[in-house]
């Protein structure tokens, strides 16, 4: 009753009539404009509309265009690694000395390899400015993606289409005029008001299909990948050689893995050990993945609650985001320790202050070559309370070649261990591969020593980590008299050829009676039919440690390139007789481990330089 | 509204090969030459004969500039008061804003200042601005010398360029140069705060949004 009143005494406005109203609506300018002293005439309507028509054709395309831009960097961030703070945010590489070298990403702050970074240089236009900053891949390209977008300009992602589902989203709408807020103070009229209702109701639904859409922010996805990874961790259980052995076994396994990584990088495995000391592991297993399910289960809780109120929403959204990168870093952590099994036996007798390590079999080791065998070895120390090597030399196995499972069988003796240094020392075990040019890294375990007697043999099962310091010390302590020589490979797809950049050797062999070598580098891709596929350096007189810098085309097909092989020799330069041979290196599709992953990514990565440092291996492949 | 037809337009407009997309506002008294400096700069023409533009136009042209092809949009707008309405409805998209008044017309150089509020209210906050004195090829009837022009750019804090749509002077210096101060902002905004890049991508906030400015259109 009283609103009619009001009606009919607030004449002042006048609801216009449908007409207007739609032309109104496609202006963006609001519902009422009684401002407006003269109306626009038809013609002017019908000139407005047409250039707004020409606009939204072109605002339609921008829209699917910023959509191709999003959807190119989430497609970049699904292949990225993401394996933890000593491996590369993109391809997983790990760093090291001899290994890609790091550099931090100067937006996300992770850690990168050269490769998966870019070299930005900022330029100012206006004024004589640079800067030049680091940035990952994902980094460089969602910077793009923000500059493409004129997200930079609105402070957010304009309105985008993905090129899919074609399906609006629920960002913040830069263009001109938003609508949604001006509709939104326009209470008095019944159109407007219906908007207000439509755009309230439609905002979640549409950003839970937008959400569908990518995979790492989604509900739907999430559960999935929750799923998916409940469903690795039982194939690795089943996979696991654990199952085969005597449940008392298994009650030593946590523990051991709690000590064979440290605490800060493995939460999981700490709170496994923590909270049950003495039930069986595989139930321990279950449980945790257990609690991971009813993990899923709230977060779909929080998510349906949060579509139901859009004030919340965005805010469950990043909950569940951070909750998504906090199940893919537990992935990691299952999967990365699965370098394998190792098989123990260890024995203790005190009479003779002796421990003997029985280095018995292992299992799913990872593959070094490009037949996916590997040639291991073990190489084992004490680590004493102060976190030191107890023996400056290592124990090492024989080599047990091609198979990633290897039955060792072979007892190594430490001799001089006290009964009291077995509370509270370790026996560390590194896995290599075991190759001419360089031996690389497997695996490596921890076994706590205090759970030995002098009474009984103690078998054991360790799951094999990833690489620490002791395991760089073992891979340090092996001696390369031929010295070592750094190559960096890069694929040119412009000259359809492979550039050979050889650096530099360090530590050669001393030929000539001045206690020095004058060394220059021969190259030759094989096979070589016309015998024009070789190259060599400059020598370099009197050192050991010669600086080369040279860069050598071989004309090659990236496919020809996975039968071929690069060799490298390292000769001293003798005036007046033959000259002495130093070393050499053969890289190619039929080399192993580091050489072959070189070779790979060369490949894999044409136009970008892969450097690596190689160790020379005293046999001359020419003979 | 006469580009509606016209194939090269359509080819620009349609033409999605570019970097960047920068909308440009251009704004200013009536009559000042708003259209025909756009027409000058978009399709190199030019006619003497005065057509007041209907609420608003816009035309598209993509630009090569330091390796980077931008596509700009540029608006036309109407510089009558009763269209003030639609007008604004487009200030909030555009990146970058020239201002204009005519060198021969008091009341255009005085109207600056209330350009220049209209644009603070509707804008978003870091759009460019140029100030641009059109019309510089009519010496005997300019009634704003260079300098007056001059000093009120240093007071606004924005770049100043005297213009000629008719003799084609300073017409494509002055889009180079707001191509080339948008550019520098947009390196400056994503160097200056690489969070907002990292920040924005773990879902929007609500605080993101735009906030409602108040509007002209809104009568309540």
């Amino acid at each position: 009753m009283d609103f009619q009143n009001r009606n009919n005494t607030a004449n002042k406005f006048v609801c216009p009539s449908d007409r207007q109203l739609a032309l109104r609506a496609k202006l963006r300018a609001g519902w009422s404009s009684s401002k407006t002293s003269e109306p626009l005439r038809p013609e002017e309507q019908e000139a407005i509309i047409s250039v707004i028509r020409r606009n939204e054709e072109i605002e339609i395309a921008e829209r699917q265009r910023v959509g191709r831009l999003v959807e190119r960097v989430e497609k970049i961030k699904q292949h990225a690694v993401e394996r933890g703070p000593n491996c590369c945010r993109l391809c997983g590489d790990t760093f090291g000395l001899l290994r890609p070298h790091r550099i931090i990403c100067e937006d996300c702050r992770q850690s990168v390899c050269t490769k998966c970074s870019v070299d930005i240089n900022i330029r100012y236009h206006t004024s004589e400015r640079t800067r030049e900053i680091w940035l990952c891949r994902i980094c460089s390209e969602t910077r793009e993606m923000w500059k493409k977008s004129g997200a930079w300009f609105f402070k957010g992602l304009p309105r985008y289409d993905t090129p899919r589902s074609a399906s609006a989203t629920p960002t913040p709408t830069p263009t001109p005029g938003g609508m949604a807020s001006m509709a939104g103070r326009d209470w008095s009229c019944p159109v407007a008001s219906f908007t207000i209702h439509f755009r309230f109701s439609q905002g979640p639904v549409q950003s839970a299909k937008c959400k569908v859409g990518h995979s790492y922010a989604m509900p739907a996805n999430e559960s999935r990948s929750l799923s998916k990874l409940s469903r690795t961790q039982n194939s690795t259980l089943v996979r696991s050689p654990v199952q085969s052995f005597d449940p008392f076994l298994f009650c030593q396994f946590p523990t051991i893995i709690a000590q064979s990584h440290r605490p800060s990088e493995c939460p999981d495995y700490d709170s496994i050990s923590l909270t049950n000391g003495s039930a069986v592991a595989q139930l321990r297993r279950e449980s945790s993945s257990l609690r991971r399910g009813s993990v899923s289960s709230s977060w779909s809780i929080s998510e349906s609650s949060g579509s139901g109120n859009s004030g919340t929403q965005s805010q469950s959204q990043s909950q569940s985001q951070s909750q998504s990168q906090y199940t893919q870093a537990q992935q990691q952590h299952c999967r990365d320790p699965l370098l394998g099994w190792l098989e123990i036996a260890i024995s203790y007798r005190e009479n003779f202050h002796s421990l003997d390590c029985t280095m018995v079999r292992a299992r799913d080791l990872p593959a070094m070559d490009a037949s996916g065998l590997t040639d291991p070895y073990c190489k084992l120390n004490i680590i004493t309370p102060e976190a030191l090597t107890k023996y400056t030399r290592w124990q090492r196995t024989k080599t047990v070649h091609k198979t990633r499972n290897p039955e060792f069988n072979e007892t190594l003796q430490f001799v001089g261990v006290e009964p009291e240094e077995l509370g509270n020392s370790l026996l560390y075990v590194a896995l290599f591969d075991d190759d001419k040019y360089g031996h690389d890294f497997l695996g490596a375990a921890k076994v706590c020593l205090s759970t030995v007697h002098s009474t009984s043999q103690y078998r054991i099962s360790v799951p094999l980590g990833v690489e620490d310091q002791y395991s760089s010390a073992a891979e340090m302590a092996q001696e390369w008299p031929n010295g070592k020589i750094l190559i960096s490979l890069c694929y040119n797809t412009k000259r359809r050829a492979l550039v050979v950049n050889v650096k530099q050797c360090i530590n050669l062999m001393a030929m000539d009676n001045n206690g020095s070598s004058d060394p220059f580098v021969k190259l030759q891709l094989k096979p070589d039919a016309h015998k024009n596929k070789k190259h060599k350096t400059s020598v370099k007189w009197r050192t050991l440690n010669p600086i080369y810098n040279e860069e050598f085309y071989f004309e090659a097909s990236p496919h020809d390139l996975n039968k071929e092989m690069l060799i490298v020799t390292v000769w001293d330069k003798d005036l007046g007789k033959s000259n002495d041979f130093l070393g050499s290196l053969q890289l190619g599709a039929q080399s192993k481990g580091e050489r072959l992953q070189q070779w790979h990514d060369c490949i894999r990565l044409p136009d970008h330089f892969h450097e690596k440092w190689h160790c020379l291996a005293p046999d001359n492949p020419a003979h | 509204m006469a580009s509606g037809g016209d194939p090269k337009w359509q080819k620009d407009a349609a033409d999605q090969n570019f970097d960047y997309m920068f909308k440009l506002l251009i704004i200013g008294n009536s009559s000042v030459g708003k259209t025909s400096f756009l027409f000058r700069y978009a399709d190199d023409s030019f006619t003497s004969a005065f057509v007041s533009t209907v609420g608003i136009d816009f035309k598209v042209k993509t630009v090569f500039r330091h390796d980077k092809r931008v596509k700009l949009q540029i608006w036309d707008t109407a510089g009558q008061e009763r269209y003030r309405t639609i007008t604004t409805a487009y200030y909030r998209g555009a990146m970058g804003f020239i201002l204009m008044y005519d060198v021969t017309n008091e009341d255009s150089f005085n109207s600056v200042q209330d350009w220049v509020t209209q644009i603070k209210t509707y804008s978003w906050d870091n759009a460019q601005v140029i100030l641009v004195g059109n019309k510089c090829d009519m010496e005997d009837q300019r009634v704003i010398s260079f300098e007056r022009g001059r000093q009120l750019a240093d007071q606004l804090g924005v770049e100043f360029f005297e213009t000629s749509a008719k003799e084609n002077v300073n017409v494509k210096a002055v889009f180079e140069r707001l191509v080339d101060i948008i550019c520098d902002k947009m390196s400056e905004s994503l160097d200056a705060d690489p969070t907002l890049v990292g920040g924005a991508q773990k879902g929007q906030r609500l605080t993101d949004q735009p906030q409602g400015t108040p509007n002209a259109n809104c009568n309540c």
